[in-house]
This record gives C-alpha cells, sequence and structure tokens, in this order.
C-alpha cells in the first residue's frame, strides 16, 4: 500500500499553476515524475501522490524542479481560466482509472512520436552529409580530368602544328627534287653539248655555276658517290650454335622449374625400374613380371610352409615394384618364421613407412607390421623395443585379445629381469 | 629525378579498333603515318597504313597478301625508299614498296618456321654499312639478309648438327658505328641470350636468364654499343651494360621484377638513348630512366676489367588494356609520340609528356 503525499500546496494565476509538493525525506528523480494533460503522478515507492487535474494542461512546456526535499511543478494552463481546485472534485474511481490509462497511453504515443520525428532528422542529416562529401569528390575528379584534357589538347595543338611543319617539309622536298631532276637533265644535255662543241666554254662555265648555286644537285651526286661507297654484301658464313639443354619443348619460366624437376625426377625412377629389369628378367613369363601375381605365389608358398620360396618371390616382386607395403609385411613374416630376426625387423619397418598416412584402411596392415616386429624384438630379447610395438598394435586395435595377453607376457618379463638384476 | 607535377604523362591520344589481330605497329620514317601488321581472321595476312589526322586515323591503304604477317622493320631501307621489310608465318621475308605492294621488291623463303622477329640496320641515313635485314625464327636460326643478295643469307646462326632447336624470339642489331663492326643479339625461348659478332664471324657472348627472352634491344644501333634491355617472361627484364666485357663474367647487369605477367616488348626512346618503355602482359606500359654509375667499370680481384651496371627507375605507368601490349613503336620525328598495338585487337597512339624535363 503506497503511502499517500497529500500535503501539497499550490497557488494559480490566469495561465500557470504552481504546485508545491514535499516529499517526506524521499529523493525524486525525474523518472519518478509522470506527467500527461490532465494527469499528474509523482511515485517514489513506497510515497505516491496523484492528482487528475481540474483542466487540461501543456504537459510539454511545463516544468518540475526538484529540490530542498520539494518538487516545485509549474503547470501551464492549455486554456487560461480560473480553475476551483487542482483536482478534480467528484472524480470516481473509474473515471480515475479511465483516466490514468488514457494519460500513460498518450505519453507512450508521444514518446514514439518523438523516437520517430528523431530518426527522421538523423537520416536526413546522413543523406546530406553523403552528398556533401560526393560533391567534394565529384570536385576533385573533374579537376584532375580538366588538367588531363588540357595537356591533351596542348599536345594535339603541338602534334597539328609538328604535322603542318612535316607537310610543308614534303612540299617542299617534291619541289626540291623537281628542280634537281631538271637541274641533272639540264647540265647532261650540257655535256652532250659540250662533247660535241667543245669550243663553247661560256656554256661549260655557266652550267658549272648553276650546278653550284642548288644545293640539291650537289646532294644527289654526294648521294650517289654514297652508294657506290657501301660495302659489297658480306662474305656468307656459319656460326653454329649450342643451346642450353632444355628436356622441354616449352618456354623456361622460372616458376615453373620446381614442378618440372619433380616431374623429370618421377619419369627417371619409372624408367630405371623398367630399364633394371628388363635385361634379367627377359626369360620370365609374363605372369612372373606382374608384382601381385608374384605376392599370391609367396603367399601360397607360406601357407604350405615353403618360406625360402616365399622370400624368394617377395624379392622379386619388391624389385618389380618396390613401393607395395604388403609384400614387405609379408615378407616379414616369412622372415620370422626362419628366425631371419633382423631382416624381419628391417622389412615389418619399411612396411610400416609405406604405410602412411595412418588411417582406418591399413589398420589390419599396420597392427600385423607392429606384431611382427615385436616379435622379432623379443626373440632377440630386446623387451623394451618389442613392448613398444605391441602398445602401439594395441592403440590400433584395442579390442585383440591376444595382443593383450602377449603385451602382457612381455611386461612380466621386463620386471621379472629388473627384479633380478 | 623527375617530381611530382614534373613526372612525365602518358596521355592517350588516339584509340583504332581493328579487325584483325595486330602483331606489330611502326612509324612510316619523316611522316605522320603509321603501319598496322597482322592476321585477319581468315589467316591472311593484312597490313594497314594510317594517317594521324587531328584525333583520329585515318585508314590511307589496306593489303592483303597469303600468309600471316608477324613482324616489320624499316630499319635498312634508304630514307627515300622506305620500304618495308616482313617477316610472315610461313618463314617467307618480304621486302615492299608500299606505293606499289603488289610485288615485293625481295622475297625470299628464309626459315622452315614462322619468323618471330626482324630488325635492319644500315638504313634511314643512320650509321654506316651496308643495309641489312637479320630474321628471328621458332626453327631455331637466325639469319643475317643483304637485299642485294638474292636467295642466301649473308650469315646463318644455326644449332650444331643433332642438338634439339630452341625457338628463337627476339633479334637486334647493334655496334654497328662503322662500316664493318656489327653484332646481332638474339634471345630464344629457353632464357639463352647469345651475341653474335657479324666482323669475325663468331659467337661473342652468350649466357642464360633463368626465362623464356621475349625482347632485346640495344640502347642505339648505330654507336658503340652502350647497353643492352632484355626482357622476359614472369615480368622481368635485365639492362646489360655491354662496355665492358669481363673474359668469364661476361657483361654486369641490373635487373627489376616490374609484374607477373610477361614483358612484350622494350623500346628506347629515339631521343634519348637512357629512356624506355616496356610493354606487359597485363595492358600496361612503363616508362623507365637509366642512370649510369659513377665509374662504369672497375677491376677485380685478378686485375681484369669489369663493368657496373647503374640503377633503373620507373618515370611512369599506365594500363591501357585488359590484353597484352605486344608491340610498341616511338615516332623518330615527334619525341614522345608513339603507337601501341595490343591483342584486343586495338592500336593507340599515345603521347608521353614532359620528356624534355627528364
Amino acid at each position: 500500500m503506497p503511502l499517500w503525499l497529500r500535503e501539497h500546496s499550490w497557488r494559480q494565476t490566469l495561465t500557470a499553476v504552481y504546485l508545491s509538493l514535499p516529499l517526506r525525506g524521499a529523493r525524486a528523480t525525474p523518472a519518478n515524475i509522470f506527467c500527461s494533460e490532465q494527469y499528474l503522478k509523482v511515485s517514489i515507492p513506497p510515497f505516491l501522490f496523484e492528482a487528475v487535474l481540474y483542466a487540461p494542461i501543456d504537459d510539454t512546456n511545463s516544468t518540475a524542479k526538484i529540490g530542498n526535499g520539494n518538487i516545485f511543478f509549474t503547470l501551464y494552463k492549455k486554456e487560461p481560466a480560473m480553475w476551483d481546485s487542482l483536482t478534480l472534485a467528484n472524480a470516481d474511481k473509474e473515471k480515475l482509472q479511465y483516466l490514468r490509462e488514457n494519460a500513460v497511453l498518450k505519453a507512450q504515443e508521444k514518446a514514439k512520436e518523438e523516437m520517430e520525428a528523431k530518426k527522421i532528422t538523423k537520416q536526413e542529416h546522413k543523406k546530406y552529409a553523403l552528398e556533401a562529401t560526393m560533391k567534394v569528390e565529384e570536385a576533385e575528379r573533374k579537376r584532375i580530368e580538366d588538367l588531363k584534357e588540357k595537356e591533351r589538347q596542348k599536345v594535339t595543338k603541338e602534334l597539328e602544328l609538328w604535322k603542318s611543319q612535316q607537310k610543308d617539309g614534303d612540299k617542299y622536298k617534291s619541289i626540291q627534287n623537281k628542280r634537281e631532276l631538271h637541274q641533272e637533265i639540264e647540265p647532261l644535255k650540257e655535256r652532250k653539248n659540250e662533247k660535241m662543241n667543245t669550243t663553247q666554254i661560256p656554256n661549260e662555265g655557266t652550267s658549272k655555276t648553276r650546278l653550284k648555286s642548288t644545293k640539291g644537285s650537289c646532294s644527289i651526286f654526294s648521294q650517289n658517290l654514297k652508294e657506290e661507297q657501301l660495302p659489297a654484301p658480306r662474305a656468307a658464313a656459319t656460326i653454329k650454335v649450342n643451346f642450353t639443354p632444355r628436356v622441354f619443348p616449352t618456354a623456361l619460366r622460372e616458376s615453373r622449374v620446381a614442378e618440372e624437376e619433380e616431374w623429370l625426377h618421377k619419369q627417371a625412377e619409372a624408367r630405371r625400374i623398367i630399364n633394371s629389369d628388363l635385361s634379367e628378367l627377359e626369360d620370365l613369363k609374363e605372369e612372373e613380371k606382374n608384382p601381385d601375381w608374384l605376392k599370391d605365389k609367396g603367399n601360397k608358398m607360406f601357407a604350405m610352409g615353403d618360406y625360402l620360396g616365399a622370400v624368394n618371390a617377395y624379392n622379386l616382386a619388391v624389385r618389380l615394384n618396390n613401393k607395395l607395403p604388403l609384400l614387405y609385411l609379408n615378407r616379414a613374416a616369412c622372415h620370422l618364421k626362419l628366425r631371419n630376426l633382423h631382416k624381419a625387423i628391417e622389412d615389418s619397418s619399411k612396411a610400416l613407412e609405406l604405410l602412411t598416412p595412418p588411417v582406418p584402411d591399413n589398420e589390419d596392415a599396420r597392427v600385423k607390421a607392429h606384431v611382427r616386429r615385436g616379435t622379432a624384438f623379443c626373440q632377440l630379447e630386446l623387451y623394451t623395443e618389442g613392448l613398444q610395438d605391441y602398445e602401439a598394435a594395441l592403440k590400433i586395435d584395442p579390442r585383440n585379445k591376444n595382443i593383450e595377453k602377449d603385451a602382457e607376457k612381455i611386461r612380466h618379463l621386463i620386471q621379472g629381469t629388473m627384479q633380478s638384476s | 629525378a623527375a617530381v611530382g607535377g614534373e613526372r612525365p604523362q602518358i596521355v592517350s591520344h588516339v584509340q583504332q579498333a581493328l579487325s584483325y589481330t595486330v602483331f606489330d605497329c611502326k612509324w612510316v620514317p619523316r611522316s605522320a603515318r603509321l603501319l598496322c601488321l597482322g592476321s585477319a581472321a581468315r589467316g591472311t595476312g593484312v597490313l594497314q597504313l594510317y594517317e594521324l589526322h587531328g584525333a583520329r586515323l585515318e585508314l590511307l591503304r589496306e593489303i592483303e597478301k597469303p600468309k600471316p604477317i608477324k613482324c616489320g622493320t624499316f630499319g635498312a631501307t634508304s630514307l627515300q625508299q622506305r620500304y618495308l621489310a616482313t617477316g610472315d608465318f610461313d618463314g617467307n621475308l618480304n621486302i615492299w614498296n608500299l606505293e606499289a605492294p603488289e610485288i615485293p621488291v625481295y622475297s625470299v623463303k628464309g626459315h622452315k618456321e614462322i619468323i618471330n622477329s626482324i630488325d635492319g640496320v644500315g638504313g634511314l641515313g643512320i650509321g654506316e654499312g651496308a643495309p641489312e635485314i637479320v630474321t628471328g625464327s621458332r626453327d631455331g636460326t637466325v639469319k643475317v639478309w643483304d637485299p642485294r643478295q638474292n636467295d642466301t643469307p649473308v650469315a646463318n646462326m644455326e644449332p650444331v648438327q643433332g642438338e634439339s632447336k630452341r625457338d628463337c624470339w627476339t633479334v637486334a642489331f647493334g655496334n654497328a658505328y662503322n662500316q664493318e663492326e656489327r653484332v646481332v643479339c638474339a634471345g630464344y625461348d629457353n632464357g639463352d641470350i647469345k651475341l653474335f659478332d657479324l666482323k669475325t664471324m663468331s659467337l661473342r657472348w652468350e649466357t642464360n636468364i633463368k626465362n623464356g627472352v621475349c625482347s632485346v634491344e640495344f640502347d642505339r644501333k648505330d654507336i658503340n654499343m652502350n647497353k643492352l634491355v632484355v626482357t622476359s617472361l614472369e615480368g622481368k627484364f635485365h639492362v646489360f651494360d655491354m662496355r665492358t666485357q669481363h673474359p668469364t663474367k661476361g657483361f654486369a647487369s641490373v635487373s627489376e621484377k616490374v609484374q607477373k605477367s610477361t614483358i612484350w616488348q622494350v623500346r628506347h626512346l629515339p631521343q634519348n638513348r637512357d629512356i624506355f618503355m616496356t610493354s606487359g602482359g597485363s595492358g600496361s606500359l612503363h616508362l623507365w630512366k637509366y642512370e649510369y654509375p659513377a665509374q662504369r667499370s672497375k677491376k677485380d680481384s685478378e686485375g681484369s676489367e669489369m663493368g657496373v651496371a647503374g640503377s633503373v627507375s620507373i618515370l611512369q605507368n599506365v594500363t591501357l588494356s585488359t590484353q597484352p601490349i605486344s608491340s610498341l613503336d616511338w615516332s623518330p620525328d615527334k619525341k614522345g609520340l608513339c603507337v601501341c598495338g595490343a591483342f584486343d585487337q586495338t592500336v593507340r597512339v599515345l603521347i608521353v609528356t614532359k620528356l624534355n624535363k627528364i
């Protein structure tokens, strides 16, 4: 139950109402005050003051001053008129309720409208700012364009000038050529006449001077001389050329060199394998050159107990293709049976190398390799290494009981030797 | 060094779309005309002669030939005649009079496979000595021709008997400072660069730059050989200082990696031999300047002279196309004017400004 604040005092003028509300020690903030056109509420829990005003007020311009344990309201009346009292006297509960709700709704609407207005102004400001930047950039661009255009025009003018000079030059030259031709014919004619009348000295003289006066004709003669001075065509010869060797017919690019090297390397590998066997294995049957067929043969011999034969088959298969892990794996098994323990270890290791990356597909093979190598180690009494391999096998296949049993046995053996030593 | 606003700008002046693949473009000396050589879709060769009129190119002549044309040069012709020497996809070397292009002035089936590159020396009033043309072909040989001698080359650089051939991708003349001296530099697809001396008819120097060689050019053909720029696959180029040859180490060089794509061409500015432009497989052009070191040669531990390479700095770069720019030519008459042809079937005339300030 709120505590009603009733000790308020008020006075009024024609246009305004001044309300003073003492707060019994409570501190007020703007959030505690709610005011609408005809309803005023101050709620500072647990205190509450509300008033349904006699007449509507202009709530946007009215003010509330908080201070000195007191709120001082200055409410501007919508219609200047003297109020009989601050609040509506005969306000029943329903009306009160209605007014209250109405007030709240109105306040909310107002708040919404204000927000909308704010948003709109913000957008307009943004648009304006954008347009302003665009204008500035446009101006900058235009300035640069203008500079460039000016350059171009200047240059075009220069070009035209040069061209017209060229044209004039050509014209001059063609005139000169004509004159030269004319000049050439003249002295020739003169010379012919000379041969006929050797006594015509004055003519000779004039022709000579005519010759000398035009510089065009001089150039013809000098050019003829020049032509005669050109060396004879060179004596034909051949220079033999060696190129930096390159296998590929394409052009050399630095960025491709690594790829090319790799390709060549692989080609060389393949060729080596084929070539090394060709000579010795010419007398082998076709099927015997197939590593898979040889592997099967080896497996069969192993099953029958012919371990040496199996090893031979696997050896041949490896020579043909040394990248098949199963060959090494099976050969390891043979070596175990033959008690060639070191060879067994070697082959199991090679098999494991080839069985990278470790994927679920080659799990079985890897387990077998580890087990075989482990067995070989143990038989050489290198129990710690053997245990390592067994544990690796267990890691791959934890559910294999046999491996577990064997691993246990080895552990006991190790502990036994440690205890005894 | 060029700073900020004083840097040369590469301005695109005219663009011309073509209906064929353009393999080479060349300015006609002493004129505002340019030539485009290439291959039409139906497998024939195309020669187009354009004239620069203001902001556009006007087509003056179009000539069709039976085989696609790969490369051309005006290097071995006189200024009056201005005959064009071309190499085509079939290995034929032809010299054409553009006024009467129906019958070639000189023709020879020089190679068994496509002529990749051609160069000429001794013409255009530059240098001394007989005019000669060199062609490099996919058949692995480099041959030097004299237009006065039919059918047989005056020099033939061919692989040793039994040696598997490598494609020759580029050739260039150099060192033609008097009537006797001349060298030919050839670049091959396996990264070999070979320098042949035509006076002594021998191999003067060879090296391998580990990437196929796309383009070689001396900074000037008609002087004592000074610098050689070699461009290659994988976006690299090397500048060799050719003044000092060490007995074992050869020539000193500096190299730059520009981009990931091939550098198709290098061309030196005719008016300034220390500026050159490279064109790339990414459709870009880079303008470079070479700076000489304080001392161009020094003595090594055994007392033999060895060269010291300088440094290369970039002046400007621009991307014009999405396809490789395979050919480039500076105008010998107007400084900064150049034409480039790209595989997007477009030929572009560019102007490089502010070259005077370098």
